[in-house]
């Protein structure tokens, strides 16, 4: 097993200690969080991670390269399943975002943030003009990403429509686009938004997305988790409550914790310095994925290390500045802390590509 | 770190190794933000978030403390307390299933139920987290089901509180009067006095006079509950609690009334064939109240519940108007009842001997007007005239002593102001004078205002209270006493607290021996031509005086659709028992009764004879155990009442050196 050789040479140490750092961070989160009720969670948490770990192995496992040719049909096929779970998609809580596969609730647009990173960076790679990019080249981009948004947006999913957008608008950045091409394009899509708001979205649909805006327009419902959220991680003071001590969290105080709202029960049980720890290690894991851009031997690893670089980068900011309050209760997961399979395994494979470019930076 | 030059064999591509350096920089300094957030929050604010996140689990759950009980003379307990299943539901985590199991369990009728529903999705704000009262006084079977099915009733929870209970039902029901739960406004002037929202009050009669005694002071327990208001273990308690605080409530004051349970029921028994009146039974002596009657009554108990809006109008729209006290709420003109005052102020101011015989031709003239008497008397004295209640003796009377001077001396006997026993809204009663006439009256005062006045109609306006109070005094001889309902207040370990001794008003300035002159004239209505003669009872001799007072005008006003009872004149009686030793007065008021002879007296007779049969046979025997009551008292003329009896009743300087008279 040749492949497996190779990547045993080359392994990245210190990007694989910070996944495990922060998997076990959030696995002893997890199972404080989930103490009250919700001890089945943890198990199937355990389970999502070697089920994304064996992804893990396997995305860096096949050189990167062989993706390159199969990135545009991924894209289809995300969107194709995006259409088909809009109509056939299992509903929780009013949106349909979920396959429901019995064992498994397979969420489509976690898979599809792969997908858009794969799909832009062929993109950037196949275009041989690093000189002259014109704006359509940036029009491009922005029509593939406009299609899974719309989608997403459309479940509605709006966490995850923001992040995808997110990571391309990075992508594009870095790729040196011509800034004024990505203000033109900006300027476009603020002016396609009403007629995609007016035309496309159902009322309710609209209600939900005000209602993730602006938490005051449910006061018991956003609004209180917000709070409850800021008292419990100020509450954790320097070194915090200790583990399962926390009483929002044990007394349920914090609703949804161990999904959208974990950092909330680490910040009430470890602290500021158990929050630092984390920021300090994902912030690590993002530094690093930059380094591999700058090293990958083409651009399509250059590409695709600045987006998974950047799609960590969102959520974290998303997610924790959502937890503490500067920024609107958007529901977004913070990577491989959060509860959920989907976004566990997506992770997996992101920081999987991270390793397979890491491995083969050298080799020619 | 990413600032050290990166060495790339892709050096072409300057411009793109500058925006990577760029973006770890941006990205190092958002980090930083996030940083800076949390120790803004954690490390600068860190303390108080730390309190507001205690203050969402730590709650002072207030133990109330058990109302006092309201006890009758003997020791019989009128107001009590019992344990009652109440249910309330919190807001925000009732969620519609909840309810309707609860209401299915509950058997609630869909209108409690959409009440409750309404309410709970009304409430708006923090108030969705505070627990709401939905259903009183649950039965012990519902409330076992409420409870093992607490998993699948969210936001419900069961309590058992201490329930106001009132063992004798509608009787005393005014005396007694009802609490229930305090309302927005009240809350806000009473929250100094350490009053909560969802606290009761007593809302009429002592329970609202003696609410500072009655209620004690409520303890609390600090306790820790989670998000959905369950309260945790004892160990999760001690150890978010470092000092767990429990202050213990003290219960109520016990208070302990002079009413006679059994002789308020015995009262309360004599009016069974009249649907609405009032009667008073006073210790003559001390001024203590022995019963409070006024009919119709009502139940405490329900009151003290809530009240369905259909129970709340038909209380309210009641013609007999039970949740009026009568006996001191409500004015009634005292017809000849009120004749002893101008007597006494004829005799005071010598207008008259009580001997001089006055001309009974059935009617009196004055200017066009003629006054009737209700028969032909003939040539009658001051004993005939109130005891056969000869009209025209006291118009003759009262032209001679004049209107104002007979309301200074019913002013004297207390009418016209409120006696203080400072129980339901006393009403001070009224006294007109020729002053207050030439203001109002339409043509201004007039001598057939003043023979109105004497016989207690017109404008003069009393309350039964006054005149037991009044009659009282007359029979012990002058001392106006002080109405008086609460012997003794007691603690709930029944250590005394505080004790009442009757009280005197005053002592009337009326010379003794006309005060004796009433007394014998009173005696007469029980005898032969006598008003009340055949009420009179055969063992015990009573003295008294009948009054049957016209209120057609007031029955006009308020007697719509029921005009049998609206019109019938007042029907009074008002004496004391044994008349040789009084013991106690008794006032009987029968709403539009009728005569006052022949439906009030045999009421108050009957009221005295079960006194002096059942309730104290011991006091029917004289104190100094001398005579022989009732026989001998029967057999013995009126004029030979023996003289010293009155010496007997104590030595007093008002009374010393009397004996001349007029």
């Amino acid at each position: 097993m040749p492949a497996f050789r190779k990547l045993w040479r080359g392994f990245d140490w210190p990007l694989a200690l910070g996944i495990i750092g922060i998997v076990a961070i959030g696995l002893v989160n997890l199972y404080s969080a989930t103490a009250v009720n919700q001890r089945a969670l943890f198990q199937k948490q355990i389970w999502a991670l070697l089920l994304g770990g064996g992804c893990f192995v396997a995305a860096a496992l096949i050189d990167y390269r062989a993706y390159n040719r199969l990135a545009y049909f991924a894209y289809g096929l995300g969107v194709l399943m995006l259409l088909v779970v809009l109509v056939f998609g299992h509903k929780v809580n009013g949106a349909r975002r979920w396959f429901d596969l019995g064992f498994f609730r397979l969420q489509p647009s976690e898979l599809m943030k792969i997908f858009m990173i794969g799909a832009v960076a062929k993109f950037l790679h196949d275009d041989p003009t690093p000189q002259e990019r014109k704006l359509s080249h940036a029009g491009i981009v922005f029509g593939m990403a406009a299609v899974p948004v719309a989608l997403i947006l459309a479940e509605p999913d709006l966490g995850t429509a923001l992040i995808i957008f997110l990571v391309t608008f990075t992508m594009v950045l870095v790729a040196k686009l011509k800034l004024w091409h990505v203000g033109v394009l900006t300027a476009c899509g603020i002016v396609i938004t009403p007629v995609v708001w007016l035309g496309l979205l159902k009322e309710y649909q609209q209600n939900r997305i005000l209602t993730f805006l602006d938490p005051q327009r449910d006061p018991s419902g956003a609004g209180w988790h917000s709070r409850q959220s800021i008292f419990a991680i100020g509450s954790g003071r320097l070194t915090g409550k200790g583990l399962l001590h926390g009483t929002q969290n044990q007394l349920q105080f914090l609703p949804e914790h161990w999904t959208d709202f974990p950092f909330a029960v680490l910040g009430e049980e470890w602290g500021f310095l158990g929050g630092v720890v984390l920021l300090s290690i994902y912030l690590f894991l993002i530094l690093w994925a930059i380094k591999l851009a700058h090293e990958a031997r083409d651009r399509f690893g250059t590409m695709i290390c600045v987006g998974v670089a950047a799609l960590v980068f969102w959520h974290v900011l998303l997610n924790i500045g959502m937890v503490s309050g500067i920024l609107p209760v958007v529901g977004v997961t913070l990577p491989l802390v959060s509860y959920g399979g989907s976004s566990v395994v997506t992770m997996l494979v992101a920081v999987g590509l991270l390793m397979n470019v890491s491995v083969r930076k050298y080799s020619y | 770190m990413i600032t050290a030059p990166l060495a790339t064999p892709k050096t072409e591509d300057r411009e793109l190794n500058r925006r990577l350096r760029l973006m770890a920089w941006l990205c190092t300094l958002a980090f930083v933000v996030l940083a800076g957030r949390l120790w803004q929050l954690q490390v600068l604010r860190g303390e108080l978030y730390l309190r507001k996140s205690a203050d969402n689990f730590v709650k002072d759950i207030e133990i109330p403390a058990l109302r006092g009980q309201v006890r009758d003379h003997k020791g019989r307990v009128l107001g009590d307390n019992r344990a009652a299943y109440n249910v309330y539901v919190t807001p925000r985590f009732l969620t519609p299933e909840a309810l309707e199991r609860l209401c299915g369990y509950l058997n609630l009728s869909a209108e409690q139920a959409t009440a409750i529903k309404t309410r709970a999705k009304e409430t708006r704000g923090l108030a969705r987290f505070r627990a709401q009262l939905a259903v009183e006084d649950v039965s012990r079977e519902q409330m076992a089901l409420v409870a093992t099915n607490r998993q699948n009733l969210p936001g419900v929870q069961i309590e058992a509180v201490p329930r106001r209970t009132y063992p004798l039902g509608t009787s005393a029901a005014h005396v007694l009067g009802y609490i229930n739960e305090i309302s927005a406004a009240e809350l806000n002037s009473r929250r100094e006095q350490g009053y909560r929202s969802g606290d009761l009050i007593g809302r009429t009669g002592l329970e609202r006079q003696w609410e500072g005694y009655l209620r004690g002071t409520p303890g609390f327990e600090r306790v820790v509950v989670d998000a959905k208001g369950q309260r945790k273990s004892a160990d999760e308690t001690r150890e978010l609690l470092q000092t767990p605080r429990r202050q213990d409530p003290v219960p109520g004051n016990n208070i302990v009334l002079t009413l006679d349970a059994d002789l308020q029921r015995l009262a309360e028994r004599a009016f069974r064939r009249y649907p609405a009146g009032a009667a008073v039974v006073v210790d003559v002596e001390t001024g203590r109240l022995l019963a409070l009657v006024s009919k119709p009554g009502f139940d405490p108990n329900l009151l003290s519940g809530r009240l369905t809006f259909a129970e709340e109008a038909r209380l309210n729209q009641d013609p007999y108007r039970p949740r009026l006290d009568k006996t001191l709420r409500e004015h009634y003109y005292p017809g000849s009842t009120f004749k002893v005052v101008p007597a006494v102020a004829a005799l005071e101011e010598g207008v008259i001997s009580p001997d001089e015989r006055v001309q009974c031709k059935g009617y009196h003239e004055l200017g066009r007007r003629w006054f009737r008497c209700s028969k032909f008397h003939g040539r009658v004295n001051m004993y005939e005239a109130l005891a056969q209640s000869c009209n025209i003796y006291f118009y003759k009377l009262g032209e001679r002593v004049g209107m104002d001077r007979i309301a200074r001396y019913a002013r004297e006997f207390g009418l016209g102001e409120p006696t203080g026993l400072g129980l339901n809204g006393e009403v001070p009663g009224f006294i007109p004078t020729q002053a207050w006439y030439r203001e109002h009256a339409p043509g201004g005062f007039r001598l057939g205002y003043t023979l109105n006045a004497t016989i207690g109609q017109g404008a003069t306006k009393v309350t039964v209270l006054q005149l037991a109070m009044l009659y009282a005094a007359i029979a012990n001889g002058g001392s106006l006493n002080l109405p008086q309902l609460v012997e003794r207040i007691d603690t709930a370990a029944n250590a005394p607290v505080q004790e009442f001794p009757p009280r005197l008003r005053r002592r009337v300035a009326v010379k003794p021996v006309h005060l004796e002159t009433l007394q014998r004239a009173l005696a007469g209505t029980t005898h032969q031509k006598g008003t009340a003669y055949d009420a009179r009872l055969k063992d015990i001799e009573v003295s008294g005086k009948t009054g049957t007072a016209q209120v057609r005008k007031m029955g006009k006003v308020r007697s719509e659709g029921r005009e049998q009872f609206g019109m019938g004149d007042h029907a009074w009686f008002v004496g004391f028992a044994p008349t040789r030793r009084p013991q106690i007065a008794v006032v009987v008021l029968v709403e539009h009764g009728g005569l006052g002879g022949h439906v009030a007296a045999p009421v108050a007779m009957e009221i005295m004879r079960g006194y002096f049969e059942q309730v104290a046979p011991e006091r029917r025997v004289s104190r100094r155990g001398a005579d022989e009551p009732g026989r001998a008292a029967d057999a013995r003329p009126l004029t030979d009442l023996p003289a010293p009896q009155l010496k007997d009743l104590g030595p007093s300087p008002a009374r010393a050196g009397v004996g001349g008279g007029h």
